[in-house]
């Protein structure tokens, strides 16, 4: 896992692939960072908030070559002819991508230290905030690996973790729109107004669960919640183990 | 060792691999050819682990590939037709990386790295970006990542391509060098190389063997027993009467070399009969100069098209 890990790290800075990841993530970040602290009111878990948004355009660009790259160039070879366990190639691929987010975040990690040489705050609502982000960079890394096992593309691998994660982040939208529509069918049937309500507070609950910023929005508070954290990484260790079976059944194709 | 037994890969309904079985001795080189998409890539491929066979089974040193797969790939180096290169790492880091993968001891790197390089012949290229490097590099660069960890099995995938032919010569000193305490299977559309270097050969067809033997055996299996052809400075009648009275020929017909002054006749000898040396004392017997004498065999090439004709 660790020649893996090694490997691909570094090889976000041999191509542009890294650097343009940073480039974003730091302009972003100095730009949120520079407009709170002319206005005179810096909050650092409003940017690590803000930051969130950007998983979205920095996740699949992280991710799209992880596999999809090495199939294409036949060095997917390497991982299935040598002595060591797919998952830890999987293992690997993710915690490098995991280390690059690290050392983007480097750049929040200086503002914070301007802000507390500054006579500001770093409280325990930014250490949640921190806390979340890097909970929800695993569970988005992990759907990009996915995506890109899924493809041999990487446009292709890029768009599908784009959509995924689209679909992640609008879930409470979703989960209205689906609970309004099921309600709207049901008026249409004669049902009941009060079952109307219970189906439509059930379909908008139901599909509300799974989206990850609600569960996690009170940590930006301070108040931390560890089953909010054990289903983030609950999915990304389903997401890879989801990677692994599918590499280990590429071996068995018939196509 | 490699043991491989009633080997079958279906893709679809197609068998792209139908009940193969063969083995490789240790310290032995097998050629392993076939017409393309006769199944040469999806049997090696399986014997590496690459890919999972729909039945049968394959035996690395005794160690099977699906059951313990660790221990199995441990013994082999693999290059595939396409060598698996990172085109964004230098040689080195990439020989590096590979001795990695196949847990090569830290303190042993360094030095088996470069005794590597020396071997294949690419320590001159070792801090450049192998994006950066002919074909004949990256080929040798493939190579070498097969020889990373001393594995005792090498299964090499047209090792030769895109090398210029010093660099032909070269790598086939190497492989009968590392025959000497490796098991290799040799897959390669050239039939003379494969001539020069490999012990036996095995020829697929349709998926299936169609031949497994030394290349000697085969074409004298193909021609039944080996014939000779002998010119010579003679009569022509008289030549071919004394050659009949020696006992193990079976028949002697003339044929026409179109040089003025020289015979030129082929022997046939009976099943099991060498009569080489009976010939040659008879002609000198009789002061008929000898000017060539050789065996008939069908070239490997010949074998192979007679094999996967139709």
């Amino acid at each position: 896992m660790q020649a893996i890990f090694k490997r691909e790290f570094l090889s976000y800075f041999r191509t542009p692939v890294g650097y343009v990841a940073m480039a974003i993530f730091t302009f972003i970040s100095g730009f949120i960072f520079y407009t709170q602290f002319a206005s005179g009111y810096v909050s650092i878990s409003q940017e690590i908030i803000t930051l969130r948004a950007l998983f979205i355009v920095i996740v699949p660009i992280i991710t799209m070559s992880m596999f999809a790259e090495d199939r294409r160039r036949g060095t997917e070879i390497l991982y299935y002819t040598s002595p060591i366990e797919m998952f830890s190639v999987v293992a690997g691929k993710f915690l490098a991508a995991m280390a690059l987010y690290f050392v983007m975040f480097i750049n929040v990690f200086i503002h914070m230290i301007v802000v507390k040489a500054c006579g500001g705050t770093v409280d325990a609502g930014v250490i949640g905030s921190i806390l979340v982000f890097f909970f929800l960079a695993a569970l988005f890394i992990s759907i990009g690996l996915l995506a890109s096992v899924l493809t041999d593309n990487m446009i292709i691998s890029a768009i599908v973790a784009f959509l995924f994660i689209l679909v992640t982040q609008l879930l409470s939208v979703i989960g209205n729109y689906c609970g309004t529509a099921v309600s709207t069918i049901m008026s249409y049937m004669g049902i009941a107004a009060s079952t109307r309500t219970a189906a439509n507070n059930a379909v908008s609950g139901f599909i509300g669960w799974f989206d990850p910023f609600t569960k996690t929005e009170d940590f930006s508070l301070g108040l931390f919640s560890v089953s909010a954290l054990v289903f983030c990484i609950s999915f990304a260790l389903f997401f890879l183990y989801l990677s692994f079976r599918i590499l280990e059944k590429k071996r068995w194709s018939q196509k | 060792m490699i043991e491989i037994k009633n080997l079958v890969k279906h893709y679809g309904d197609k068998k792209a691999v139908n009940d193969i079985s063969f083995t490789v001795k240790d310290n032995e080189i097998l050629g392993f050819l076939g017409p393309n998409g006769a199944g040469k890539t999806t049997t090696m491929n399986i014997i590496t682990g690459y890919l999972s066979s729909t039945s049968g089974s394959v035996k690395i040193n005794g160690h099977d590939i699906l059951e313990e797969p660790a221990l199995a790939k441990k013994d082999i180096g693999y290059l595939p037709e396409q060598p698996p290169l990172y085109l964004d790492m230098t040689v080195d880091e990439y020989l590096k990386f590979i001795c990695d993968l196949k847990q090569v001891p830290a303190k042993e790197r360094k030095e088996h790295i470069s005794q590597i390089m020396d071997m294949v012949g690419i320590s001159v290229v070792s801090g450049r970006l192998i994006g950066n490097l002919s074909k004949g590099y990256k080929q040798r660069v493939g190579l070498a990542q097969a020889l990373v960890g001393d594995p005792p099995i090498l299964i090499l995938d047209e090792p030769t391509v895109g090398l210029d032919p010093n660099q032909i010569i070269g790598i086939r000193k190497l492989i009968k060098q590392l025959s000497k305490n490796h098991s290799i299977i040799v897959s390669s559309h050239i039939l003379s190389e494969i001539q020069e270097i490999a012990d036996r050969v095995v020829i697929i067809n349709h998926g299936k063997v169609a031949a497994v033997d030394t290349i000697m055996d085969l074409s004298q299996r193909l021609s039944g027993t080996s014939k000779i052809l002998m010119s010579f400075n003679g009569p022509a009648k008289d030549v071919s009467a004394r050659l009949k009275m020696i006992p193990g020929i079976a028949d002697v017909s003339i044929r026409n070399p179109g040089v003025p002054g020289e015979v030129e006749i082929t022997l046939a000898p009976k099943a099991g009969n060498d009569v080489r040396a009976n010939a040659f004392f008879m002609m000198a017997k009789s002061g008929w100069p000898i000017l060539e004498f050789r065996s008939l065999n069908p070239s490997l090439e010949e074998v192979f098209l007679s094999i996967t004709a139709g």
